[in-house]
């Protein structure tokens, strides 16, 4: 019954409140982050082929190269922030097509640790500094065969080893299942759907006689389903919606991402689109979202195209939300998300750039700081209570 | 709109807090137990070190359950009663955890139950002569409950709030009572009420356990008492938090809720008051929560004053060696200090941890996660950079006053850093030197 040494030592008996600690350390919070952005980018791997492990490759290899030498240069130690450095790889890798080369990924993964780590440690998100700056240093590696308009994605029976370089233009593009027979090359080269619904809001999609949902949502844009499952072209992070949805649940679940800041940029991204007029023969119609063509809701389907195509659920679940680079508090996270969703969409209707999330995302971190001073609490005791 | 008031609970009244994991499953539900003494007791002479006292029992003497041991020198000092019979074996010092070592008297027990009648002469004295007759004691705060009734009449008061809100993990002390005292609790609130000439007398309870609440609610029904169910996030249970919750007042920094004209008992004062009013008996029992992932059988215990801890932990057997013994909740409890330890008459808890939190500080992430939490809308990063400073000015000094320590800052930080801890020191290092500069006020 009695032990001899019931108190393991005199420091047992030491050490200041709180004595039991939450347990959710930074290393936790970046392992499920790198978790969730390496299960997207398997679904990358599965659409657009064992290409993309060379993307992740150079942009993971840029990442920790830098971040070794910037420890040797500034004299820390290399494991620091290596994993945050893989991160910021990987993140990069998801945002970018998958027929880019390596070494633009790699100088992409270079510039995002050395500007957007080291230079702005915690003001920008790092992966889209590189991601921008890249976009800004090899316009060419967005295009397919000269063509912007054009990207590929690999056909069913083709996916994970079938080469995304063997591309077919397909013309009448009727889905991914639908178009099964018609080919004989490892993948499709269709126009993005995000580049069809830009062209559509600049008017330059040809009506139907007074239709002009119909045709765009029957004829120029795949099935709603594939841009929910992720086979149409893009980068290799940006399409898989359904994957996307689930690792942000569960990063939510883990408490590592504020449930508000997914929902507020999806909602206000949801809300901008409604109500934003289309070019219709130098005509603006204002509030798409409630046109009925022939007794179907055009409008709706129009919005919910625009909510799955683009990087809209990668910024909304695994870009806007980093730990580092966000606004403080949950207040602070509904208005910065507000604003990144109004502001994409704006930007893809009326906008040039590609990448208008990515922007959006870089535009608001500029903003971080004033939406933290703006929404300091009241200290209990210090103002008047509130009337209600 | 039932069946959503019971999976969302009322409104929480302050931002900020957390909703703890608390690890009261087994001890919520295991009843009080008795803890008798098995070894000779260690009883501390004094209830706080700076009350002198005089013993008026020898060594060699037989005392019995309830004798007193000491009388005050003073008047807000309380005597020390036997909480068994037994024979004085000698005068020694033993460790108290909040005082350090102090003198104390040994107390071999004879093995006989005999203890002194209640007097049961209730009507003709004084609830406060009751009260310092047989020695209760606010804990926490360590305060004797006759002299917080007397500054709380000299200045006024119009709430009574019993504080039995218990949102610390492991802590089931009061939860217990609840479901077994439920009606002596509301007896001797509103006994307490009427000593204090209180307007309202309100016991705050945690919603997360509000099935034990119905009990209370039938026992307060027709009562002078109201039952205030409130959410339990941590930290609800400090006395700030609950006038803002219940009475939407909030005490100014560095405060205490007297300047609302509202007292705050916990309900371990109350249960102590109940022994005294009630039943006409000396306060020599503690209820104690022993729990921790080092404790075979956690649950709670009445246990002698004086009887060390080691002992308690031996009875009720480890699962281990113990890293960590913190006397209090996990949060905001203080350290057992010494292996010696024994109970003392302000204690509610002791907790007994296989382990002790490894932390590995790096810097600040600017995640929010403290700023979002802290109760009282603090931003501690900031708090926390006056470190470098020689000087504050009063914004940020009465800043450092308003945290009232609850440790939540520490506790959800990802990088580890001593938030808490810090914010207490700075205030330790600056409250001396701005004392001067205002009006003399603390």
């Amino acid at each position: 019954m009695s032990q001899p040494n019931w108190i393991a030592g005199p420091q047992s008996l030491l050490g200041a409140p709180p004595y039991r600690l939450a347990g959710n350390t930074h290393n936790h919070i970046l392992r499920a982050w790198l978790g969730a952005a390496s299960i997207i980018a398997a679904c990358g791997v599965v659409i657009f082929g064992l290409r993309v492990l060379e993307v992740l490759a150079g942009a993971v290899g840029g990442a920790l190269l830098t971040n070794a030498v910037v420890a040797l240069v500034t004299g820390k130690k290399i494991t620091d922030q290596a994993l945050r450095a893989t991160l910021t790889g990987v993140l990069l890798a998801l945002t970018l097509p998958a027929l880019t080369s390596w070494p633009i990924a790699l100088f992409g993964a270079v510039v995002s640790i050395l500007i957007g780590q080291c230079l702005f440690q915690g003001w920008l998100q790092p992966a889209l500094v590189g991601r921008i700056v890249t976009q800004a240093a090899f316009p060419g590696f967005l295009s397919v065969g000269g063509s912007m308009l054009l990207s590929p994605v690999l056909t069913p029976g083709h996916m994970i080893f079938g080469d995304i370089e063997d591309t077919e233009r397909i013309v009448d593009y009727r889905g991914w299942l639908e178009s099964q027979e018609s080919t004989t090359h490892d993948a499709y080269l269709i126009q993005k759907p995000v580049r069809t619904l830009r062209q559509f809001a600049q008017n330059q999609v040809k009506p139907n006689a007074d239709l002009r949902y119909t045709p765009l949502l029957r004829d120029l844009l795949p099935p709603w389903s594939d841009t929910v499952f992720g086979v149409v072209p893009g980068g290799i992070g940006e399409t898989c919606t359904v994957m996307l949805v689930i690792v942000g649940l569960y990063l939510i679940h883990r408490g590592y991402l504020r449930w508000q800041l997914p929902l507020t940029v999806i909602a206000s991204a949801a809300l901008t689109v409604s109500i934003l007029p289309v070019e219709v023969a130098n005509d603006y119609r204002w509030f798409p979202a409630l046109e009925v063509e022939q007794g179907r809701a055009v409008g709706l389907a129009y919005v919910l195209f625009h909510l799955t195509t683009g990087q809209i659920m990668l910024t909304a679940f695994l870009l806007a939300g980093d730990v580092v680079a966000s606004p403080m508090r949950a207040h602070g996270q509904i208005i910065y998300a507000a604003f990144i969703g109004a502001l994409s969409i704006f930007m893809r209707l009326y906008g040039v750039l590609e990448g208008e999330c990515y922007w959006s995302v870089l535009i608001m971190n500029l903003f971080v700081g004033t939406i933290n001073r703006q929404l300091r609490r009241p200290v209990l005791g210090m103002e008047p209570p509130s009337d209600d | 709109m039932k069946l959503l008031s019971n999976l969302l609970g009322p409104r929480q009244a302050f931002d900020g807090g957390l909703f703890l994991r608390d690890y009261k499953a087994i001890t919520a539900r295991r009843p009080i137990e008795w803890l008798h003494a098995d070894g000779p007791l260690h009883i501390p002479l004094s209830v706080r070190a700076d009350f002198p006292v005089t013993p008026v029992v020898d060594v060699g003497d037989r005392v019995i359950r309830g004798q007193r041991l000491t009388i005050p020198d003073t008047q807000a000092g309380l005597p020390v009663h036997s909480p068994i019979s037994g024979h004085i074996a000698r005068f020694e010092s033993v460790w108290s955890p909040f005082d350090g070592a102090v003198p104390g008297i040994v107390i071999d027990p004879d093995g006989r139950r005999d203890a002194v009648p209640p007097v049961q002469s209730w009507a003709d004295e004084s609830v406060i002569g009751q009260l310092v007759e047989h020695g209760v004691v606010c804990p926490m705060s360590r305060q004797p409950l006759h002299t917080i009734i007397r500054e709380a009449v000299r200045r006024g008061v119009s709430e009574l709030i019993v504080n039995a809100m218990e949102t610390e993990p492991y802590l089931t002390a009061d939860l217990r009572t609840l479901v077994e005292d439920a009606g002596r609790v509301v007896d001797t609130t509103s006994e307490l009420a009427d000593a204090l000439s209180a307007v309202r007398a309100i016991i705050a309870a945690p919603f997360r356990h509000r099935h034990v609440m119905k009990r209370l609610l039938s026992d307060a029904a027709g009562r002078m008492v109201e039952v205030a169910v409130l959410p339990d996030p941590f930290p609800q249970c400090h006395p700030h938090l609950l006038i803002k919750s219940i009475l939407n007042r909030e005490v100014e920094p560095g405060g205490s809720p007297l300047d609302l004209g509202v007292v705050v008992l916990p309900l371990s004062t109350v249960r102590q008051a109940a022994e005294a009013l009630l039943d006409d008996r000396a306060v020599t029992h503690v209820l104690l929560t022993v729990a921790g992932d080092a404790v075979d059988r956690p649950g709670t215990y009445r246990v002698p004053i004086g009887m060390p801890i080691r002992r308690i932990a031996e009875s009720i057997g480890l699962t281990g060696p113990v890293r960590q013994a913190v006397i209090g909740g996990p949060l905001t409890g203080i350290p057992m200090r010494d292996e010696n330890a024994v109970v003392t008459i302000d204690m509610t808890a002791v907790l007994l941890f296989t382990t002790t939190e490894q932390v590995n500080p790096v810097d600040c992430i600017r995640c929010g996660w403290c700023i979002e939490d802290c109760p009282i809308g603090l931003s501690p990063p900031d708090l926390v950079r006056l470190e470098s400073r020689a000087t504050v000015n009063s914004i940020e000094m009465s800043h450092l006053r308003a945290c009232i320590d609850c440790g939540l800052c520490t506790h959800v930080c990802p990088s580890q850093l001593p938030l808490s801890q810090t914010i207490k020191s700075l205030r330790d290092r600056f409250d001396g030197g701005e004392a001067d500069r205002e009006t003399g006020r603390r």
